[in-house]
């Protein structure tokens, strides 16, 4: 083995030709793609990173806002709830004055239909007292006189009671 | 020993089987990467660009061992070359070698070769051996130590052009450190570098090519020990490839990077 200088110029030349080549045909475009894809895995990243945070904001909107639909919800079971109670007593309330007042009503007409019978039976008696008294005395009496005696008699009947 | 069929052309002495086999290794590369890049795409990549992108890693990684990343990056492509092109270069002598026997003087392109010529045979006869010169045509090109020095050279060039590029304050001062009588030393380091690398990846790779030649000589019953060499010799390859590249990068970092302590 011996050294000959024009194998190193031409292994320097080769290689020299073998790198220009590589770097402008092969390395250079390769490179592009390479850095391509870096750019693009990192879009990707950020994207997604983006995206859960938004999901996140989402989630936590979505949670807010079912939030205070439960809490309307209650609001209006509550508000309904107070309302038909406040109407059940309204009803009762009413119910309860109504039978109140019919019985009252009731009462007062039983009371005067009394007073009328009262009148009426007095009436009836007196008549007929007059009547069975002029045919049994078939005496003359004056409607003064016969008036006293009759008040006398029902006083008496009243006491005796 | 087989000869390297050198001519002589304009006064040059050219050295037929390296040349072409640089030429092959050359092709070879260009090609694999060509095709490599050919479908270039960033969503689907094909297997080869797969692979060619896993070397471009691979070789970051070795820049990124050296030096800062960011500031390797620009030595990216030149470990990219180096390392192919060694890997290949490596590879290329050990399937099989092309060798002619010769008694007598050999011409070729209408120029004689030089190593065959009537006064090397009469050498040979002189010194009574058998007057016949084996010429070795293809081998791995780094199997041939002018190959590599080629190479050596290229990174001791441009590890001090750098140096003193990037660097040149440091790169002067440390000629003279720790003492100013150190500067002889220095200069043997730094000249060593580049004499280390060539000779480390010619020495194993043609030991690697003697001893495939010698396991031929046994015939079949060297067959088992031919495969295992050759398949040990891929990983010698692929190993001498990346210690050249990784060394290279090691030099370019110190000689251009003053790292503040």
């Amino acid at each position: 083995m011996s050294l000959v200088w024009e194998n190193m110029v031409f292994s320097i030349i080769a290689f020299l030709i073998l790198y220009l080549l590589l770097r402008k045909y092969a390395f250079g475009p390769l490179f592009d793609v390479m850095e391509k894809r870096r750019a693009l895995v990192q879009q990707q990243m950020d994207e997604a990173a983006n995206s859960r945070t938004q999901a996140q904001t989402f989630v936590e909107e979505q949670k807010q806002a079912l939030a205070t639909a439960r809490k309307e919800a209650y609001d209006i079971i509550e508000q309904a709830r107070q309302t038909s109670a406040r109407q059940a007593d309204d009803i009762l309330s009413g119910a309860k004055e109504e039978s109140v007042r019919l019985k009252e009503e009731a009462a007062r007409d039983i009371e005067s239909e009394k007073n009328k019978a009262v009148a009426a039976l007095r009436n009836e008696v007196s008549s007929m007292s007059v009547a069975i008294a002029s045919k049994i005395l078939e005496k003359q009496v004056d409607e003064k006189e016969q008036e006293q005696l009759v008040g006398q008699y029902l006083k008496e009947v009243g006491d005796k009671q | 020993m087989h000869s390297a069929p050198i001519i002589q052309l304009g006064g040059l002495n050219i050295d037929l089987s390296a040349v072409f086999m640089l030429l092959v290794s050359m092709i070879v590369v260009f090609v694999l990467c060509r095709l490599a890049v050919r479908n270039l795409s960033v969503e689907n990549p094909s297997k080869l660009q797969n692979f060619m992108e896993w070397v471009v890693e691979f070789v970051q990684g070795i820049v990124g061992s050296a030096m800062d990343l960011k500031k390797g990056k620009p030595y990216i492509s030149l470990g990219l070359t180096l390392i192919l092109f060694i890997f290949v270069s490596n590879l290329l002598g050990l399937p099989f070698a092309i060798m002619t026997e010769t008694h007598h003087p050999v011409s070729i392109f209408g120029q004689e070769i030089v190593t065959t010529s009537q006064v090397a045979l009469d050498k040979l006869a002189a010194e009574g051996k058998d007057p016949h010169i084996e010429l070795l045509w293809w081998k791995s090109p780094t199997a041939d130590i002018n190959i590599t020095f080629g190479l050596a050279i290229i990174v001791f060039v441009l590890m001090n052009y750098l140096g003193l590029k990037h660097n040149r304050k440091h790169y002067l001062k440390h000629y003279v450190e720790p003492y100013w009588f150190f500067l002889p030393l220095n200069i043997i380091e730094n000249l060593a570098k580049p004499i280390a690398l060539a000779i480390r990846l010619f020495a194993n790779i043609f030991a690697g090519e003697v001893l495939i030649s010698t396991i031929i000589k046994a015939g079949v019953f060297g067959v088992p020990f031919l495969a295992a060499w050759q398949g040990f010799s891929i990983f010698i390859g692929a190993l001498q490839a990346f210690i050249f590249t990784i060394l290279t990068m090691v030099y370019i970092a110190q000689t251009t990077i003053h790292e503040e302590y």
